[in-house]
């Protein structure tokens, strides 16, 4: 560190400022990544600094776990942290849009990452109040550590190669903890394909959400109502198909569950009841041709008949259902996804003891 | 400007080590168009496929080209694959392609430009206006910072048809100059050479 002292608060000042200079930065202040920070990163995986977990040939551009680990250090990570962002970076890579175009769309997207397992208490993960809010270091800065890497590892940076029109609110904050605590179903992982009990974590792109306040009504079928109109609205409708996930508050999936309600029955419920009639595409110009596209060609709403379903299929990969926020209110949020979830979660490498060795298994 | 030597203890989080010297993508131009091959690429977006064949049309009507081919890429957000290149580029002595109408698509379209100008055929790459910032930094991963491509006001996806062929006639000296000799390669011909004077959209 050149002799320097770590007390000395002129020169943290102008690192920040250099990182600033250098481009590196979301916009907020990041922590200086030091050789020795980073290596505490790195010694809290098993895996090599130089294994290549990402690419984009077509920007020539790759990432390495030494990257990976930069990038957190900046992004705020404790080095506990660094696992949960390996897990959500190879997620991430399970989904189709994440190593097509999906990061430079003007659509702007932004991942979703859910955290499963005991690991929220062990790290601090929030999975109760505020849940999409800011306030928890883990959520915010495993979050925040990929919005760096993928513009400074995949050089996606806006106004250059990121090309969002208005980009989602809330980009790179949003990592919630399942509510597993308060949730009446199984947890998001276990649709994931990871065991109930073990550290996951589960992400697709969204391009938006959307809450659903209903402190109204004790009837399961009028709730749901109001779920599937809000998911049925045509502005986040643009192909033949869309999906949806929801993130339910814990009363309203308590509501449901003693109703005799599965996550499965809500899931198909919403399935069967989500969509538009066909007329009402066509009156906002998002008629559906042959091939499955939308458009305006001047087609007569009155002659239409039918009923658009919303959803292509009933499963987590077009609905991803999972339960989060604090058990004080009937409010949720409906989530629009990019395109469809992978339907893989990723479990999180359990911690390294001082040794190397694996400190415990599942 | 801060000094970086006083900063090495800071590590590089892009991994970039230095970008790809620069090296030619400028395949030698035609002197004219009479009887020349033109293939034409549409990368799939809306309005992309009757733009292009509306200029092939024109091409041929006051030039004398003949179009030769014309195929859709296979993934709009990536570059043009090896096959369809060495296809079109088999039967084809200059390339348009288009329409870089979006993130991914625009940035992709100028990749192929320079891919067909590597291989020896002088292509236009036709963008949005409102892409041009992300289609000049691709050309500068490909390592051609000069690459020329033309542009059209934003937005084409939205237009009738009989605005898109008004888009392909005001696009067209563009076209030719950027396809033969008429045009003078130098570094700062790097600026737009398509600024159309009526705007067709509103």
């Amino acid at each position: 560190m050149n002799g320097r002292a770590a007390t000395d608060t002129t020169l943290s000042q102008s690192d920040i400022e250099y990182i600033y200079e250098q481009g590196w930065t979301d916009g907020l202040p990041v922590v200086p990544p030091t050789r020795e920070r980073t290596d505490e990163l790195l010694a809290a995986t098993s895996r090599p600094a130089d294994e290549v977990i990402g690419r984009l040939d077509h920007l020539k551009r790759e990432v390495t776990v030494e990257l990976a680990a930069i990038n957190s250090v900046m992004a705020g990570c404790r080095p506990e942290y660094f696992p949960v962002v390996l897990a959500c970076w190879d997620a991430l890579m399970l989904e189709r849009a994440t190593v097509g175009g999906g990061w430079q769309s003007t659509s702007g997207p932004a991942p979703l990452i859910v955290v499963n397992g005991p690991i929220r208490q062990r790290l601090g993960f929030n999975s109760t109040g505020g849940v999409f809010g800011p306030g928890f270091r883990a959520n915010a800065t495993v979050a925040r550590a990929i919005g760096l890497i993928v513009r400074n590892a995949l050089g996606i940076v806006p106004h250059v190669f990121e090309q969002a029109t208005q980009g989602i609110p809330g980009r790179w904050a949003m990592c919630i903890g399942e509510n597993e605590e308060e949730s009446p179903w199984e947890p998001l992982s276990v649709d994931g394909g990871v065991p109930a009990g073990a550290d996951a974590v589960s992400t697709t792109l969204l391009r938006t959400s959307e809450y659903v306040d209903n402190r109204h009504t004790a009837d399961p079928e009028k709730l749901l109502t109001d779920f599937a109109d809000t998911i049925s609205r045509t502005g986040s409708w643009i192909f033949r198909n869309a999906a949806a996930g929801v993130v339910f508050c814990p009363e309203h999936a308590q509501l449901l569950a003693e109703a005799g309600m599965t996550k499965e029955d809500v899931r198909s419920w919403l399935v069967a009841r989500c969509g538009r009639p066909t007329a009402d595409l066509i009156r906002v110009g998002k008629a559906l041709t042959e091939k499955g596209a939308r458009g305006d060609h001047g087609e007569d709403p009155a002659a239409a008949e039918g009923f658009e379903p919303l959803f292509a299929e009933n499963s987590p990969k077009h609905l991803p259902i999972m339960v989060a926020g604090a058990r004080n209110a009937g409010i949720s949020m409906v989530v629009r996804l990019f395109g469809i979830w992978s339907g893989i979660s990723a479990r999180i490498d359990p911690p390294m003891s001082p040794d190397g060795a694996v400190q415990f298994r599942e | 400007m801060l000094d970086d030597v006083r900063f090495d203890h800071i590590l590089d989080p892009t991994g970039l080590s230095r970008r790809p010297a620069p090296r030619s993508s400028a395949a030698r131009r035609l002197p004219d168009l009479a009887n020349a091959r033109v293939g034409l690429l549409n990368n799939t977006k809306q309005n992309a496929a009757p733009l292009l064949a509306e200029l092939g049309r024109l091409l041929a009507r006051d030039y004398g080209a003949v179009v030769s081919i014309q195929r859709t890429k296979h993934t709009i957000a990536f570059p043009v694959d090896e096959p369809l290149l060495k296809e079109i580029a088999a039967v084809s002595d200059v390339v348009i392609v288009g329409v870089g109408d979006c993130g991914s698509c625009s940035a992709s379209s100028v990749a192929d430009g320079i891919a067909f100008e590597r291989e020896g055929l002088p292509a236009a790459v036709i963008c949005s206006d409102a892409f041009e910032v992300t289609a000049r930094a691709m050309a500068e991963v490909h390592g051609a910072p000069g690459f020329e491509f033309l542009t059209t006001p934003h937005p084409v996806a939205v237009l009738g048809p009989d605005q898109v062929d008004e888009r392909a006639a005001e696009l067209l000296p563009a076209v030719l100059a950027r396809l033969t000799e008429t045009e003078t390669e130098t570094e700062t011909a790097a600026a737009n050479v398509a600024e159309p004077v009526a705007e067709t959209a509103s």
